[in-house]
């Protein structure tokens, strides 16, 4: 984004007397808006829509369908919705925390934004640390839902939000030392680096480089799970349990910030996840004299690799796992992933030393491992169908299917 | 713990988090379950024609068939059930002026269409029964004092009633009898 | 502290220079995950419970003063909502205590539609129980799926008797309705789709490594302590007491009848623990699918209700019933002075008792614990507060 900026005031479209700084701080709220207004919001809008639609499906039934034609406005319609709810700020609750809280969220949230590589050119800042200030910027919602959970005045959000605070607080842990791999293998901490160092076939991407890498996948994925409180590890706004957790006492908008801060860092998880594992948005072709077509395809590439990762993995997760309980949280972060993330540190480095340029042959073993174990999965799903006694006047492979199943 | 009791913990935690995922997959290429009522019903359809006889939905009275025996208004447990009938020698019989029916309290047990001799009160499949307020539930069927229905030994002919009289019987007759008749539970 | 009439003693501790003092929390009435409208008055250090003191009373109806008023007959309807999630086995006792006092013989045909409803109905009941004790945990997938077998059970019940949740089914002296035509072969296909979904629901959550972790050794009640404190049904049949009403006080057309008992074996964890209560009710949903089947093969002819006058007056005396309902044995002691009215009705339902033993069992588990455990002794507030 620096790069176009300068190219402006090169070109002179700016008004002469402005400072330099103002011209990027300009540029900087600009470029923020455009990409929160246009692309954040939204996306954790439509997540949400997503989100009902498929959890609609696996409990045998339809997802919203009645606003807009599939359902399509039903994220909107819930947002003016909040937007038109009476703001109720409980009388004894803290009054400055409790209204503050919702935006540190969002902040923790929408700051990461600012870092993420959409396309090799699309990417607001490609900081020199970028995935060690993505880390640090997610941590903040640590603050927030603290401040949530003791401004509100209510023990049930007190539970909520210490137990957000011990969950968040220790899966940075393996998430951080999971990242540490892929930091090694590429020797930057730039998005845009660890990128290009992946090719985009996927036995070029660092998730087959080796097998530690590959154990850091899931790893990572699993903590970044821990970190954005989805289920399994649902604990701090535990259905349930607690009503809603921290978020027990707000209402209307400051409740949908909450929200759409969880369902927007399921994209963040995945955005981080692949970049950092999956490829990023490296596309097969150079396409350097069609600057827009490559930026599209490469938008979509990492969008794609994003979303199923990020958003569509954890919603399949969420609606089939119930939730962990703290104690044993605790005792799977520290026990089995941390020491599994050790490993797979010391394990790359090793590599590492031993091979500097890595082995074909493992990448290629991993890969057919993949590929194996999928079609494993799939075989699984076609013995419960059968099981199930259905055939094929019950199935619909149509996913916003209304027909229904024939008794 | 042992080395091979965590390995084992590992093995077993991916191996039904696995299945459970392959079931919740099976289930996103299954058709949903959902009746999209009430505006998505395929053509000509209402739910309330899809529900057996026997669905015990909000009571409906055949005064045309009703003999003002008053079965129904002693045996509803809850008295939502009130009639008022008179002996009128100049009628002919007895005439009902009143038979309300208090669907609020209304429990639907079925113990007032049991007794009925003609199955002039029995369930329908109606179910909508919302309303704004309290006594709009309260429902009166008779709206001029009528006079009550005599059943007729050798059948009845009349054709306007003949039809509601067999469906009544028909509704009477659902209920179990047992093997001596006459005086059920 | 005084908590709506509640004494409870928080202990206030120094340690070194931090004054620590218990919280207590009211698990008020309003919560997603008490079965219906309970109250739990929870004295916790932080996450884990010193005491959960049940506060009861919520849905009291007066329904055992009501048998005195609306008769023998007219009661039928309210034995439906004693317990609104098993209706069949409520009517049903009322029917045996009734018929027991008044000396009535039911016929061989109404006997085994009694024993068909009754399963199914315990089918219906025991979908609930798991699928809300799933939906507590955390995953809400199998109560969908759950539900949606319910749905069929409701359809099936709805050409039976009319309802799809207060039924009104048993009449003294028989049921209320022959079973319809076409509907025993309705019944055998909902068996032969029910019986794989039973397993497909294991597969989906029972033997779930997450879902066996967060039951298994959680709340566990030893055979003796499940007698002492008076559990029936699967709570005590999951701590490996092989006790059911069926088998060793039978009624109805039981003893002509097989099926197993199943009993906690302590396969996640130990002997009588949440995964056990809850995996005897997973086992007894296959058994009643057996009980049914065989019922349908050897439905005899004949009537289905005995002559019972409708101006019932039993002769004067007591009786005690107990039927096995879902939640474990429901005891009917009903007596009667001669008129069209009962003298008293009192009902033992399994989840009074079972509620008794929370506060025991509910020292140092934490409050995600409390939420399993209530969910795993299958408590019902209705039966509870009747």
């Amino acid at each position: 984004m620096q790069a176009f900026v300068d190219g402006l005031i090169a070109r002179g479209a700016v008004p002469a007397g402005v400072p330099v700084w103002a011209v990027y701080l300009g540029a900087m709220l600009v470029f923020g808006g455009i990409v929160v207004f246009g692309f954040v919001l939204p996306i954790a809008g439509i997540t949400t829509w997503v989100e009902r639609r498929i959890m609609g499906r696996m409990q045998s039934r339809i997802g919203p369908n009645r606003t807009g034609p599939i359902g399509f406005l039903q994220w909107l319609a819930d947002g003016i919705k909040n937007l038109l709810k009476e703001d109720i700020v409980p009388k004894a609750a803290d009054a400055p925390l409790f209204k503050l809280a919702p935006y540190i969220v969002m902040t923790g949230f929408v700051g990461t934004f600012a870092a993420l590589p959409f396309s090799s050119a699309l990417i607001v800042a490609d900081l020199n640390v970028g995935i060690l200030y993505v880390t640090a910027v997610t941590a903040l919602v640590v603050v927030g839902i603290l401040m949530a959970g003791w401004a509100s005045n209510n023990k049930w959000s007190l539970l909520g939000g210490v137990r957000s605070a011990a969950q968040i607080v220790s899966y940075e842990i393996p998430a951080g030392l999971s990242i540490f791999p892929i930091v090694l293998l590429t020797g930057s901490l730039s998005m845009q680096t660890i990128i290009a160092r992946q090719g985009w076939a996927p036995w070029a991407w660092n998730l087959f480089e080796n097998p530690f890498t590959f154990l850091a996948f899931f790893v990572f994925f699993i903590s970044a799970l821990a970190e954005g409180n989805r289920t399994p590890f649902d604990l701090p706004e535990a259905e349930s349990e607690l009503v809603a957790g921290f978020a027990t006492e707000y209402s209307g908008m400051r409740n949908l910030l909450f929200f759409m801060a969880e369902w927007g860092n399921l994209y963040v998880i995945g955005a981080i996840a692949t970049t950092l594992f999956l490829g990023g948005w490296r596309i097969p072709w150079a396409l350097d004299d069609a600057p827009v077509l490559r930026a599209v395809l490469e938008l979509a590439t990492f969008f794609a690799k994003a979303y199923t990762v990020g958003v569509l993995l954890p919603i399949w997760l969420r609606w089939t796992l119930p939730r962990i309980r703290v104690d044993q949280m605790m005792t799977m972060c520290w026990k089995y992933l941390v020491p599994l993330a050790f490993v797979n540190l010391l394990g790359t480095a090793a590599w590492m030393v031993a091979f500097p340029a890595g082995v074909p042959a493992v990448r290629a073993a991993l890969v057919v491992l993949v590929a194996g174990l999928a079609l494993a999965f799939l075989w699984r799903v076609r013995f419960h169908v059968r099981n199930a006694r259905l055939t094929r006047r019950h199935l619909s492979f149509n996913p916003l299917s209304t027909a229904r199943v024939p008794w | 713990m042992g080395l091979g009791a965590y390995l084992r913990n590992i093995k077993d935690a991916v191996v039904t988090i696995a299945d459970g995922l392959a079931v919740t997959a099976s289930h996103m290429i299954r058709k949903p379950y959902t009746v999209e009522y009430p505006d998505r019903l395929p053509e000509g359809i209402r739910v309330q024609d899809t529900l057996p006889f026997r669905y015990r939905g909000m009571l409906e009275v055949d005064l045309e068939i009703c003999t003002a025996c008053l079965a129904c208004e002693r045996a509803c447990p809850i008295d939502c059930i009130v009639i008022e009938a008179t002996k009128d020698k100049a009628a002919g019989g007895l005439v009902m002026t009143r038979f309300d029916i208090d669907m609020a309290k209304c429990m639907y047990c079925g113990l007032c269409s049991e007794p009925c001799p003609t199955g002039a009160i029995h369930h329908t499949p109606e179910f909508e029964g919302a309303d704004y307020s309290l006594e709009s539930l309260v429902r009166r069927f008779v709206k001029a004092p009528v006079v009550a229905y005599k059943p007729k030994k050798t059948g009845e002919v009349d054709p306007a009633i003949k039809p509601i009289l067999d469906r009544g019987l028909r509704y009477v007759s659902e209920f179990a009898k047992s093997e001596a008749g006459g005086d059920d539970a | 502290m005084s908590l709506a009439g509640f004494e409870v003693e928080v202990q206030r501790e120094v340690d070194g220079a931090l004054a620590t003092e218990d919280m207590t929390l009211s698990m008020g009435p309003q919560h997603p995950s008490t079965h219906g409208v309970l109250r739990f008055v929870v004295r916790a250090d932080g996450e884990v419970m010193k005491e959960a003191i049940p506060d009861i009373g919520y849905l009291h109806r007066s329904i055992e003063k009501i048998a005195e008023k609306v008769g023998w007959h007219g009661f039928i309807p309210y034995t439906d909502r004693v317990d609104y999630v098993a209706a069949m086995f409520c009517n049903h006792g009322w029917a045996m205590a009734v018929e027991k006092l008044a000396g009535i013989e039911v016929p061989r045909r109404a006997e085994y539609c009694r024993v068909i409803a009754d399963e199914l109905c315990r089918i219906h009941s025991h979908l609930l129980s798991v699928g809300s004790m799933a939906m507590d945990i955390g995953a809400f997938t199998p109560f969908t799926h759950a539900i949606r077998e319910r749905e069929y059970l409701n359809d099936l019940f709805e050409e039976l008797c009319g309802a799809r949740l207060t039924f009104h089914y048993m009449r003294i002296g028989g049921v209320g309705w022959d079973l319809p035509p076409g509907w025993a072969e309705k019944v055998r296909r909902f068996l032969d789709r029910f019986e794989p979904i039973i397993e497909e629901y294991d597969r989906l959550i029972s033997y779930n490594k997450i879902y066996a972790e967060r039951l298994a050794n959680v709340a566990v009640i030893t055979p003796e302590e499940a007698i002492d404190y008076n559990l029936v049904g699967p709570n005590l049949r999951g701590s490996g007491v092989r006790y059911d009403v069926r088998r060793d006080d039978p009624y109805s057309v039981y003893p002509e009848l097989e099926f197993d008992v199943p009993v906690g074996r302590g396969e996640m964890g130990t002997v009588g623990d949440c995964f056990d209560r809850y995996i005897v009710r997973m086992r007894e949903m296959q058994q009643s699918c057996r009980i049914i089947r065989q019922c349908l093969d050897r439905l005899p002819d004949g009537p289905v209700i005995a002559k019972v006058p409708r101006n019932l007056k039993p002769p004067p005396g007591d009786c005690y019933v107990r039927i096995e309902s879902a939640r474990g044995d429901m005891g009917w002691y009903v007596v009667s002075d001669g008129t069209a009215f009962p003298h008293r009705c009192k009902i033992r339902t399994g989840s009074f008792a079972a509620i008794s033993i929370i506060p025991k069992v509910s020292r140092n588990l934490m409050i995600a614990d409390l939420i399993a455990v209530i969910a795993s002794l299958d408590l019902v507030a209705p039966e509870i507060d009747r």
